[in-house]
């Protein structure tokens, strides 16, 4: 369905010394300097599947996006989406492709909402019959019936955003690329946008490619996914194997009395652990424990914990996503330095 | 059936040119305002010419012609006028050059498409309203009908050319964008030099000869002298085709070099940004 193969987009960035001097030098004799957004980029997504294309801010998604969805040209590489490769015949490659640029509007901004839509339906050539289905398939998932009537400019975020993922869906494209489609939202809005791509995926069998910041939406929404860092693959598979690799790290909390004198010193000795595999951090009565559930069980390390001291309160945090992958971020940070 | 898809495709966009200069009321009367008062200070300026000069007529143009080509060519300018430039210029800018091209349509079509809708809107509500005022003020002086309907049809067709002559001189100047990111300097430099080579502040007529041989054979000539000066009725049958053919000529050349330069710009677009 989408092949990516080594694609390699740079950029010529001219540098400029700081000041209003480095302004004049930068206007007759600029520096150029050549900034390589995305190295060897290359991955298969599978027809109806989502995959989730996550990676650090500035790490080169959205230029990769640019590239699938025909916008910019690959400086090395290619990519084919339907047995189409974007660049070469891009009018009739769109037509099958949905594409939401989460900073951005597809949206006609002096003109009533309900407008947009009918210039996309002469545009992608939709049926009247297909069109009413479609909108009252979308009003019901996204609730756009509210502001239907008003002009695109007046729309909240949350609004627009329901919008513009709508105006993505309207011609029920095989392909919809979603660059971060709930930046900035709050939970119910998340919450319907989330439902809508799930329906989508489930009803037709779309394949979506989704960047995103927010843990969540990978965890209900991707099946597989891709991490790019500073332009290059970083990893490329399951979310459960990623789980299995980096997510052997629990977080334990608990709260003592007061009266008690602990210090963390004493779960460095008393379990002959430190560094990756224990770290113990207290806030006065309250202490947070992070530890690899390798090195120690769960078990034992609750048994341990309640053995040394007096407990008031304990909760046990599952291995968390955000942690793995903010693990992920620093390794493929490493590596390049 | 191709030329109905067309249609349909695009007429959108028309009507959300139209739309939208309507969503800004305000903004489309200070338009209109502005432009006649610009008419009015140059009329002014004129008379002060004709009065120290002393004659009837002025290289040729008496006082009710120049009326009526201060007022035609400021028209004519509003009608062709192409903001495509700036509009790409500011898509490229900003990256949302982006929403247009993940879209099944023609890029400098839907740029077309929308500015006509500009067009249209500004023919009814203010060239049609000068120029009959044009011909009110013709018959005051003449004390008769000067109005001559085929003049007028050509001056429409001889526009629809000087429109689209503007529109691809635009959209190459915007595709300039690609390579510098920022328009604004050089789009003012480009108003200044069309101004005063089309015409639009002086006749070319008032140029010595041989700058306006080579003028008169330049696409700016096209943009807005020619058709005044076909409403004017300053040209005879033969030299009127040569004109219009003249037009036609510059639309193809300008639309194969906008081509030319798309082609090579969108391999070279850096979207800025998100």
């Amino acid at each position: 369905m989408i092949y990516a193969e080594n694609l390699r987009k740079e950029f010529t960035k001219i540098v400029k010394e700081p000041g209003l001097k480095g302004s004049f030098k930068a206007l007759f004799h600029p520096h150029k300097e050549i900034v390589v957004a995305a190295d060897n980029i290359s991955f298969h997504v599978p027809k109806g599947e989502v995959l989730g294309f996550i990676g650090p801010n500035g790490a080169g998604k959205s230029t990769v996006i640019k590239m699938l969805t025909g916008i910019l040209t690959p400086t090395r590489g290619q990519c084919w989406i339907n047995g189409k490769i974007p660049q070469n015949d891009r009018k009739n490659y769109v037509r099958e492709i949905g594409v939401v640029f989460g900073q951005r509007t597809q949206l006609w901004w002096d003109l009533p909402l309900l407008e947009t839509y009918s210039v996309l339906k002469e545009i992608y050539e939709v049926s009247d019959k297909k069109y009413r289905e479609r909108m009252s398939f979308l009003n019901e998932v996204l609730e756009l019936d509210d502001f239907i009537h008003s002009p695109v400019r007046t729309l909240s975020l949350g609004q627009r955003m329901r919008a513009d993922i709508a105006a993505s869906m309207l011609h029920s494209p095989k392909v919809l690329f979603l660059d971060e489609p709930t930046i900035g939202l709050d939970v119910v809005v998340k919450d319907n946008i989330r439902r809508a791509i799930m329906k989508i995926n489930q009803e037709e069998h779309t394949t979506v490619i989704l960047t995103t910041h927010d843990i969540s939406d990978i965890e209900l929404l991707c099946d597989r996914i891709v991490m790019i860092d500073k332009g290059k693959n970083v990893y490329d598979g399951s979310l459960r194997k990623l789980k299995q690799n980096y997510g052997q790290m629990r977080e334990l909390s608990f709260e003592t009395d007061t009266s008690e004198h602990l210090t963390p010193e004493k779960f460095y000795k008393g379990l002959n652990l430190s560094g990756e595999d224990l770290t113990v951090k207290n806030d006065k009565n309250i202490f947070n424990v992070r530890f690899n559930s390798e090195a120690i069980p769960v078990g034992d390390m609750l048994n341990y914990t309640l053995s040394i001291t007096k407990v008031k309160d304990i909760s046990v945090k599952d291995a968390d996503i955000e942690e793995i992958i903010r693990r992920l971020y620093k390794e493929g940070a490493d590596e390049i330095e | 059936m191709k030329l109905n898809k067309l249609k349909r495709q695009y007429i959108p966009f028309m009507r959300a040119g139209l739309q939208t200069m309507i969503a800004y009321r305000m903004n489309f009367l200070g338009f209109v305002i502005g432009g006649l008062v610009y008419c009015f200070v140059m009329y002014y300026l004129w008379k002060a010419v004709f009065t120290s000069s002393g004659g009837a007529t002025f290289m040729g143009f008496s006082m009710t012609d120049m009326v009526i080509y201060l007022f035609l060519s400021n028209v004519t300018g509003q009608l062709t006028f192409s903001s495509a430039s700036n509009d790409i210029g500011e898509e490229i800018k900003d990256g949302s050059i982006s929403m247009r091209l993940i879209k099944p349509v023609n890029t400098d079509l839907s740029y077309l498409a929308t500015e006509l809708g500009c067009s249209l809107m500004k023919l009814i509500v203010f060239a049609l309203p000068v120029i009959v005022g044009l011909e009110v003020y013709r018959f005051c002086v003449f004390g008769m009908v000067e109005f001559q309907p085929i003049n007028f049809l050509l001056y429409l067709l001889s526009i629809l050319f000087a429109y689209l002559i503007s529109f691809r001189v635009n959209l190459c100047f915007g595709f300039v964008a690609f390579y510098v990111k920022n328009l604004w300097g050089i789009g003012i430099l480009k108003n200044s030099i069309i101004n005063f080579l089309s015409g639009a502040l002086i006749p070319l007529a008032f140029m010595p000869e041989w700058l306006k041989m080579i003028l008169e054979y330049m696409p700016f000539a096209s943009m807005s002298y020619t058709p005044v000066m076909i409403y004017m009725g300053k040209y005879d049958v033969n030299e009127m085709i040569f004109r219009l053919i003249m037009q036609l000529v510059w639309v193809m050349i300008t639309y194969a070099l906008s081509r030319i330069i798309w082609i090579g710009a969108v391999k070279k677009l850096s979207v800025q940004g998100g």
